[in-house]
């Protein structure tokens, strides 16, 4: 679905419906593990050396997989099944027919009757899909909470400026309606403006364009500024009213020149992302936002700003500071995330991980008919246990019991995302070739029982590195191409401090 | 009720072909010449086969039975292809025993063949074609690695350990003139190769190769008027084991979850041995050809086949008794560590091995004294495995 350009001005609350309060009910985020240093972009090309790192997504790891990992971190203590909605908001969604939300929606265990929709091809794909999840919310009164999850993974073209910039992460944000929420949203206007650039054409272009640098930097101070006075105009605020306030940026020296022109007091731009993590794109404002909320002020004021042929502005206001602690505290967020990244120690394992370089691929076949019959066991993570014998077992395939040997009392449990390492190979002769070598195969009892087979990801010197006893998690990655599409299945990773 | 075949089935003719990487043979010049030099053997001709049943594991080696006819072309007589994993070729002979044993026909034919290396050499073919498209699919020697880092840690056994088996394996098939490898390894070399499946490295996995053998069967009382009248084989006891195609998902408390033993080997022993009334085959078995497709498979297998206990087996290799002429000879042709592993093939290799060990007439290294003998398959994630008791005629 692509973005709908609008021009709203009716604020939420003077609604004559009686609608309890509209807000965020939870928060989650997805870093990849991986920091490339700008030095080594610097020395790979003899540019200046810029400070500061950026994230990096490997090769099995792409807007969809995150989005999943954003959606768990943000589920944590929901119950899935509970959600009447998922909005996925991306410039880098993996097809361009086909959407993303629904297998996001599958993996992450909601149920059919819901709504889902893709937001693409803006920067701001991810506030357009908070904001129409709020009038989703408001308009159908069987539609209670919707998921929104915002991804990125742009590659920028070697040997250019934008290397120092493009980022990965993802995050999710839950809207929901209710009588109380941690955060209300209040009010969102937006503008749509039809600037030059960037731009990268569906067909044609591998890499993000742009024209002029300098028409992109006056399109965007005009469009943010203008979209976040405007909205303290509606709401009669003051620049000093607002106590956070979380805009997209690609460049910290535009960064400070949009604080100063809308008399931000100091400390109320949030910049806590770009030195280390560099730009998100669309789910920036979110990871901002999420930073922001770390330490939450008594009913303050915030707003959140996206930017891309147009900006979306939205304001919020702490309503309940303890739930917003609590949430800090029971997911993995942006500082669990942030504290567990790494370097990458050389410039060609960057190539490597977004495959500029390309290896040979171990490529299986595959089976749509397959894929669909085995949805529970293959994306959802649902197991069986023996009603006779107690005894947890993957995958959901067979009808008699591993272990008793009874018929017919195999009933689907859902699986850990933990476990440990039982016994494991590094296996350098894949599939009969010798590609991208050692895979880790790795046996694992999961949690609450179960024991699978998984490849590792995420692990440096596996001969070192992995271990019988070894602290695992398991993450949904892409696994191969084989029949021309994308065949998603879950990894294992080192512990990364998943909850 | 298992009554099985004890007595019934008699070896009265075998031979196979070199192994090797035989560009310049096909795998019908060499099925056909597994099965000349083994009705010779027995004195007959083609005509005289009643029946066959062949050990064929990959569609690009052959389809059907028919595979039978094209090659020897015997006038529309039946014919069946077995697959069953690694343990292909003996289940072929199995099927083909209970054929005699059954009194259905006089004299059957049991082979096997397989032309792996016309399809490169670079592990086994088809794995990313087989199965899920989605759940891992470790390579061969990868499924049996996680057996081998399960053993290190709960027996303490280390690379030198299964470096043994391969030196002591090679060091048998530098003797055999049929063995695809000829040479002798080192310790240091075996533990210095490239690691295939950590920790497996390339001396430590069985090669892929080209190869056919074949058996003539018939009964006891038949076997009397052929040319080995004097000293057919007996098949004592014929059993196979099926336990499933992925160890990797037995829950711990489930038969085989430990990795440190193959449950499908403990098994078919456990049948074969009652069947033929072994009660102590450390003592009893002079020979045995062993799977050692790869080294940690032959040291479980020995503990599986009850040649000693449970943890033991790194030790008892050490200190000889599985040499060729220790208490217990294991692959004393060399094994698959020397004739590499075509795969519907191998079971009759090993059959025609012990058949010419306990005939006195063993074409590398003879055991001395040999009257009891045993053969050894395990296939896929260790979830097949055959085993055949052969013994001296009465």
């Amino acid at each position: 679905m692509h973005i709908i350009n609008l021009f709203l001005k009716y604020k939420i609350h003077k609604r004559e419906k009686n609608i309890k309060m509209i807000g965020i009910k939870s928060y989650g985020v997805y870093l990849p593990k991986y920091l490339l240093p700008r030095e080594l972009i610097g020395k790979a090309w003899d540019f200046p050396i810029v400070p500061g790192t950026r994230s990096v997504a490997m090769a099995d790891e792409d807007s969809l997989t995150m989005s999943v990992e954003a959606g768990l971190d943000c589920l944590i203590g929901f119950d899935p099944k509970s959600i009447d909605g998922l909005f996925f908001a991306s410039t880098t969604q993996v097809y361009t027919e086909k959407d993303s939300a629904s297998l996001i929606a599958t993996v992450l265990d909601m149920r059919e009757d819901i709504i889902t929709a893709d937001f693409t091809d803006s920067l701001k794909a991810g506030t357009t899909a908070v904001s129409r999840a709020v009038d989703t919310i408001k308009a159908n009164k069987d539609i209670k909470s919707i998921l929104v999850v915002a991804a990125d993974t742009r590659i920028p073209e070697p040997s250019t400026i934008w290397e120092y910039g493009f980022a990965d992460g993802a995050a999710a944000l839950l809207i929901a309606e209710e009588d109380t929420l941690p955060l209300s949203i209040d009010d969102y206007y937006s503008i749509s403006a039809n600037v030059t650039g960037p731009w990268k054409r569906t067909d044609k272009d591998k890499y993000i364009r742009t024209f002029e640098v300098k028409m992109d930097t006056k399109f965007y101070f005009e469009s943010i500024t203008k979209v976040m006075s405007e909205i303290l105009k509606r709401n009669n605020l003051k620049p000093e009213d607002i106590s956070a306030a979380a805009y997209y940026y690609n460049n910290p020296r535009m960064h400070g020149t949009v604080a100063k022109m809308m008399k931000f007091t100091s400390g109320v731009a949030q910049n806590s992302v770009f030195f280390q993590l560099g730009d998100l794109g669309t789910p920036m404002p979110f990871i901002l936002l999420i930073g922001a909320l770390r330490r939450p002020k008594p009913e303050a004021k915030i707003i959140m700003t996206g930017f891309g042929d147009g900006a979306d502005a939205i304001l919020m206001q702490i309503q309940n500071r303890d739930a917003l602690r609590s949430l800090g505290k029971t997911r993995m967020g942006f500082t669990g995330h942030q504290k567990s990244m790494a370097s990458l120690k050389n410039y060609n394992k960057y190539l490597d991980f977004k495959e500029i370089f390309e290896k040979d691929r171990y490529i299986r076949k595959s089976s749509a008919v397959t894929i669909w019959r085995d949805t529970a066991s293959v994306y959802k993570w649902y197991g069986v246990k023996c009603k006779n014998c107690g005894s947890i077992q993957y995958p959901d395939m067979y009808r008699s019991c591993y272990v008793c040997r009874v018929d017919d009392q195999l009933e689907r449990v859902k699986l850990a995302l933990k476990g440990t390492i039982f016994t494991y190979t590094l296996d350098h002769l894949v599939g009969g070739t010798y590609s991208n070598i050692p895979i880790p195969r790795c046996v694992i009892d999961l949690d609450g029982g179960g024991r699978v087979l998984l490849n590792m990801t995420e692990i440096e010197k596996p001969e070192e590195n992995v271990q019988i006893g070894m602290r695992v998690e398991i993450t949904f990655r892409k696994e191969h191409e084989g029949a021309e599409f994308i065949n998603y299945y879950w990894k294992c990773r080192p512990e990364r401090g998943r909850l | 009720m298992r009554k099985g075949i004890k007595d019934k089935v008699a070896i009265i003719g075998c031979d196979m072909t070199k192994y090797g990487e035989l560009w310049d043979k096909n795998q019908y010049d060499l099925l056909f010449e597994a099965v000349q030099n083994a009705t010779k053997d027995a004195g007959i001709t083609k005509d005289d086969i009643d029946s066959t049943w062949i050990g064929i594991f990959y569609y690009f080696t052959g389809l059907s039975g028919a595979m039978v006819e094209d090659i020897l072309r015997l006038d529309g007589k039946p014919a069946t292809r077995v697959e069953n994993y690694c343990a292909s070729g003996m289940d072929a002979f199995r099927n083909a025993s209970f054929a005699v044993a059954s009194g259905a026909y006089d004299i059957v034919l049991a082979c096997g063949v397989e032309k792996l290396m016309d399809e490169g050499g670079s592990g086994l073919p088809g794995f990313t074609q087989f199965g899920h498209p989605l759940y891992p699919m470790p390579s061969a020697p990868a499924m049996f690695s996680m057996a081998a880092t399960r053993s290190f840690h709960e027996y303490g056994w280390t690379k030198e350990d299964l470096a043994r088996v391969a030196v002591k394996n090679h060091e048998n098939g530098a003797e055999h003139p049929k063995a695809h490898f000829r040479s002798r390894i080192t310790i240091d070399q075996a533990i210095k190769a490239p690691m295939i499946a950590d920790p497996l490295g390339r001396f430590d996995c069985c090669a892929m190769s080209d190869g056919a053998a074949a058996l003539i069967l018939t009964t006891p009382e038949l076997a009397e008027s052929y040319a080995h009248s004097d000293d057919y084989i007996l098949v004592k006891a014929n059993a196979i084991s099926c336990r499933t195609n992925f160890p990797w998902y037995i829950p711990p408390n489930g038969p085989g979850a430990d990795f440190t033993s193959f449950p499908a080997t403990v098994k078919a022993a456990e049948y074969a041995y009652k069947e033929a009334g072994v009660i102590d085959p450390r003592k009893e078995i002079d020979c045995a050809e062993v799977h050692d497709c790869f080294t940690i498979t032959e040291l479980i297998n020995c503990q599986d086949l009850k040649f000693c206990d449970r943890g033991q087996a790194a030790e008892e290799l050490k200190n000889g008794t599985f040499n060729w002429d220790g208490e217990t000879a294991v692959n004393p042709s060399g094994g698959l560590k020397s004739f590499g592993h075509p795969i519907g093939s191998t079971g009759c290799r090993m059959l025609t091995e012990i058949t010419k060990q306990l005939q006195g007439r063993a074409e590398g290294r003879q055991v001395p004294d040999a009257k009891l003998g045993l053969c050894h398959n395990l296939g896929g994630a260790f979830s097949v495995c055959s085993t055949t008791i052969l013994s001296q005629r009465d």
